[in-house]
Formats: structure tokens, C-alpha cells, sequence
């Protein structure tokens, strides 16, 4: 019996009901990564998805769903400008809004976003993320 | 110095840009909503608008971070930087080798200079346009481009005003111009099949929308499409029956109007209704 794919909203919506979800765990390197950095000054809070869980810590919960979709579009805006000019493989992509950068990566698999105020360290995270 | 002037004069600083710089491969101004503004010559319409198209949902859902006022992409071989500069946005790709401070400077120095130039000699220059915005259009990835500089024409509400001792008589009002047709630029796809008229083309409901919404009702029987060569061809519109092309920026067509218009599937043209 095939099994119905799951929509992102659908795991939006999952990894929203309680702030923090654990399945699968992801890499526990990255995840111990994510929360060194989320004691770095100015950052905000970090989603972490892979193919089978979701995990995400953000100061401001009603931020939840606005964010793991900002997150999900500029992973999926990274792939495809990449392939468009020809870049390699994507390494990053930060975007940065009137008050609060994002900084979104594929890390070990597993599909990373960090939220930050706009004056926090990015190359920094990027390096304790060994995305640099 | 109009917009066409300005479009000319911004394209030619990126060329010069990409002449002092030659780590930049290529270099595009945009508006938020879409609209391309200037281009480098390196950078064919085509590679601009999908670019436009995956930068789209970002643009849609930065609110929660109070609009975008950057994005820097890093590849292995390369990066993609967009810089705010006004209301307009600047995308720069770079390759991996490039000194970004360099690039930086010059950038931040030659198009704000351009455009604060630009307007100088006409302060309304490309600002003026009345662009539907992104949730009105939600045009992916056909950037509309309105031409028409005139303040939407208010709803006549006039009044009739009692004179003392001058009889009421029903005013004549002249009929409001109409404005002039927005231009879209579409993808061309192919349109086959049985039953498919040779001199109809097909666009999504999006695109016939806003049509409708400009000229209130109206029911727009025929386009005029026109390649980026010149060519043109009338032809009747219908709406797209394909779900798959909803929203996708796509105009289908008949091999006979490709022919006419000595283009395939997959080139960019401009699609604007005929409105008599």
C-alpha cells in the first residue's frame, strides 16, 4: 500500500504543535551545533528538518509557520538559482529582512535555518556549522 | 530622461560594471513585484525571469521578517547577491574567485549613482508605474509592465449641482480613455490537439484577471503578441485549460503562430490584450 507524500505545510503544521519535535533524531552533531549557536548573541532561534523529522526552537512560537515557509522558499530558491548559474553545489543562503536575518543551509542532509537579529555574527555560525 | 531612457542608460552601467569587473557574470535590476527593470547584456530574459521566479516566494514571504533587504547566496562556484537599492533591487552573480569587496564598491557606488541621475532628470522616472501589486497579479513568472504613466481615472461621481434659475439637464460626460494595455511577458508553450484553432492562443486566469479588472469587465476577445525580434501577431485568447500551466507565466500557441512569429517553445515574448 502506497503511503500518501506528505505536503510541507502538513509537516509545517506537525513541527508546530509542540515547539520542540523529535522522530528521527537528525545528526546529533549538527543539532548539538544549532544549539551552541542558538547562545550566540543576537540569534533568534534555528528550524532543523530532514526527510524524517523536524525540530524547531524559536524564541517567538506565533514565528513558527512564517518562518519554517521563509525557510523552506529560500532552500528551494538556493537549488534552483545554483543550477541556474552554475554554482556548484549550494554552500548558503542568508536573507536579510528590515530587522531579522536568516541564514539557510543543507548541513549533512539535513535542511537548516537560522534566525538572527540583524547584527549577529553569520560567518561565525557558519563556521561552528562547518558550512564555510 | 524616461524610463525606457533610464532602463537604457541602467543596462549600459551594467555592461560597463561587468567591463571593470569581469568576476561579475551577470547583473540584472528588478522591482519587488517582479518587473524587470534592466538587464546585462550577458543575461538573456529568459535566465532573468526564472531567476525572478525562484527569488519569488521569498519576496511573498518576507513580511515576517519585514521585507528583504538582501539575500547573499553562496555556491562552490559562485555566489548570487541581491542588494536593496531604493524601491529597486540589484542581483549580481559572481564567480567564487571574485574579491567581493571590490564588487561591493562597485556596485554601491556606479548604480545608485545612475539612478540618483536618473532621478534628477525626471523624479518620477521609474517610479511612476502603476504595477498591479504581487497579490492582485500573482504573475509567475510573467513580470506585467505597465507603459502608462495617467492616474487611474476616478470613478465619475459628479454630481448634478442645482443652479438657481438654470433648467437641470442631464450632463454629457465624455467617456474615460482607457488605459493603456499592460504588456506581460510570457513563456511560449506549445498548443496542440484536433480541435485547436491555428489563431488562438490560450493564457491562464491570472493573466485574463487582471485584464478583466483593468478595463472593468470587458471581455478581452484578442491579444497581440509580439517577440523580443519585433514580430507580431493578432490573435484570438482563450483561457488555459491545463491546470498544470496555471500561474506559470505560460502563453500556449498553435504551431502556426510560432511559425508566424519564428519562435519555439520556451522563448519569452510580450502578450498585451486589444481592447477597442
Amino acid at each position: 500500500m502506497s503511503k500518501k507524500k506528505k505536503g510541507f505545510h502538513d509537516q509545517v503544521v506537525e513541527a508546530a504543535q509542540p515547539i520542540a519535535v523529535e522522530g528521527t533524531t537528525p545528526a546529533n552533531s549538527v543539532r548539538e551545533g544549532l544549539d551552541e549557536v542558538k547562545t550566540y548573541e543576537g540569534v533568534i532561534g534555528y528550524i532543523i528538518r530532514s526527510t524524517a523529522s523536524a525540530a524547531i526552537d524559536l524564541k517567538d512560537p506565533t514565528k513558527i509557520v512564517d518562518y519554517a515557509i521563509l525557510s523552506s522558499l529560500a532552500l528551494d530558491a538556493c537549488r534552483e538559482l545554483t543550477e541556474l548559474f552554475d554554482l556548484g553545489d549550494a554552500k548558503s543562503i542568508a536573507v536579510e529582512g528590515k530587522d531579522v536575518k536568516m541564514l539557510s543551509a543543507v548541513v549533512d542532509g539535513n535542511r537548516i535555518s537560522i534566525f538572527m537579529d540583524k547584527t549577529a555574527d553569520t560567518g561565525r555560525i557558519l563556521r561552528r556549522l562547518h558550512v564555510a | 530622461m524616461n524610463d525606457e531612457v533610464c532602463a537604457f542608460a541602467l543596462k549600459n552601467t551594467l555592461n560597463e560594471i561587468q567591463n571593470i569587473c569581469p568576476d561579475i557574470k551577470n547583473a540584472f535590476i528588478f522591482k519587488e513585484d517582479g518587473e524587470v527593470i534592466a538587464g546585462d547584456a550577458n543575461t538573456p530574459e529568459e535566465t532573468i525571469v526564472r531567476a525572478l521566479n525562484a527569488l519569488d516566494g521569498i519576496f511573498d514571504k518576507a513580511d515576517s521578517i519585514n521585507g528583504v533587504e538582501g539575500i547573499t547566496l553562496e555556491g562552490n562556484k559562485g555566489r548570487v547577491i541581491v542588494s536593496c537599492m531604493n524601491d529597486l533591487y540589484l542581483a549580481t552573480v559572481t564567480s567564487g574567485k571574485a574579491d567581493m569587496k571590490y564588487v561591493d564598491t562597485v556596485i554601491r557606488v556606479l548604480i545608485p549613482t545612475v539612478l540618483k541621475l536618473a532621478k534628477e532628470f525626471n523624479p518620477t522616472s521609474l517610479k511612476n508605474n502603476p504595477t498591479p501589486s504581487r497579490t492582485e497579479s500573482d504573475l509567475k513568472p510573467g513580470f506585467s509592465t505597465y507603459k502608462s504613466s495617467e492616474p487611474e481615472e476616478e470613478p465619475a461621481e459628479e454630481s448634478l449641482v442645482e443652479r438657481p434659475g438654470q433648467p437641470l439637464e442631464p450632463e454629457i460626460k465624455p467617456e474615460a480613455p482607457l488605459p493603456d494595455p499592460p504588456v506581460n511577458q510570457l513563456i511560449a508553450e506549445n498548443l496542440g490537439g484536433l480541435l485547436v484553432p491555428s489563431d488562438t492562443v490560450r493564457v491562464d486566469n491570472d493573466t485574463l484577471s487582471q485584464w478583466a479588472e483593468l478595463y472593468e469587465g470587458r471581455k478581452i476577445e484578442e491579444v497581440e503578441v509580439e517577440t523580443f525580434d519585433g514580430k507580431t501577431a493578432r490573435c484570438k485568447v482563450r483561457l488555459i485549460k491545463e491546470k498544470k500551466y496555471e500561474g506559470k507565466g505560460i502563453v500556449q500557441m498553435p504551431e502556426k503562430v510560432q511559425l508566424v512569429l519564428e519562435i519555439k517553445k520556451g522563448e519569452l515574448v510580450r502578450v498585451k490584450p486589444v481592447v477597442e
